[in-house]
């Protein structure tokens, strides 16, 4: 039991993998290697799939692409309004990364999202948006009077919501995600043939997937319910 | 040690709540369903966020389970 706790708790920590001999030393965490990883992963796919764009004759590629990003237009607008055209692009972006993050364990990268800070810089991204999208379409008088709403005695608990949103945003991803990596460790410490990968469809593949829609789901209804005006 | 380890299971606890909720709205959505399929979007869409809502209590659970046992 104690050389499990051991362990587990090796793999709780972030692990440095190198440090930049800059300014006495800045570490450089293993999440921050993955994202880069999943960075390159993305700009190579992405150069790769758009090339030979054409009107006339689409190909497989193309056709695919356009449905997938018709359908990210799709779900924005329904559910920010009007104003949806500038936040689909980030919306994306975000599912992309969360999605290929929580997926990577499968190729058996540590995945950056099991680290706290990732979850709270993604977290802080979604409060920004959700409250500079807020500010930004009702100017400064009508987005603090958005507070009020739908009823002035509910302000504190609006005001309370600022800070609860994030939180609950980057727990909710860190939680499930850590949650089902240290199930995948005691599993395989149980039993390290057949019975992990059999887990693995469900806490790898379905959990991630869900977790990338529930996050970029939250943000987008926050930020249309900040901006959407009343008919 | 021991007394941490107590502590630990209490906070896991808060997962009762959220199996419940999950399972009323499950429940419900199913029945929504049933009775209008043309609506099933709006609907799942709904229990999501519901279903995500409901369990956030059930990861804090777990988190303060897991700072319990770990830090403390």
């Amino acid at each position: 039991m104690d050389a499990f706790k051991e362990t587990l708790l090796e793999e709780l920590g972030t692990r440095t993998v190198f440090t930049i001999p800059l300014l006495g030393g800045i570490p450089v965490a293993e999440s921050v290697v993955v994202s880069w990883i999943i960075m390159a992963a993305l700009m190579i796919a992405t150069l790769l799939l758009t090339r030979r764009l054409s009107v006339r004759s689409p190909g497989k590629v193309q056709v695919a692409l356009e449905s997938a990003v018709e359908f990210l237009n799709g779900f924005v607008k329904t559910n920010i309004g009007r104003h949806w055209r500038p936040f689909a692009p980030y919306l994306g972006t975000v599912a992309l990364y969360i999605a290929l993050s929580n997926l990577i364990g499968i190729f058996g990268l540590t995945p950056p999202t099991k680290d706290i800070n990732v979850t709270a810089a993604l977290a802080l991204m979604s409060m920004v948006l959700i409250y500079g999208a807020q500010f930004r379409y009702n100017g400064l008088l009508g987005g603090l009077k958005k507070f009020a709403e739908p009823m002035p005695l509910l302000l504190p608990i609006n005001l309370m919501e600022v800070v609860i949103r994030p939180l609950a945003l980057c727990m909710r991803l860190f939680g499930n995600i850590l949650g089902a990596f240290i199930i995948m460790e005691m599993l395989k410490f149980v039993a390290p043939v057949v019975l992990p990968a059999i887990f693995s469809i469900y806490f790898d593949l379905f959990d991630g997937v869900i977790q990338t829609v529930v996050f970029v789901f939250l943000t987008t209804l926050f930020t249309g319910e900040g901006i959407k005006e009343e008919e | 040690m021991s007394i941490g380890i107590i502590a630990a299971a209490i906070a896991v606890f808060t997962g009762i709540g959220a199996g419940i909720g999950i399972g009323f709205a499950t429940g419900k959505a199913s029945e929504a369903i049933a009775r209008q399929p043309e609506a099933s979007g709006k609907i799942n869409s709904a229990l999501l966020l519901g279903c995500a809502l409901a369990e956030g209590t059930a990861i804090f659970g777990f988190i303060t389970a897991l700072l319990i046992i770990f830090v403390g």
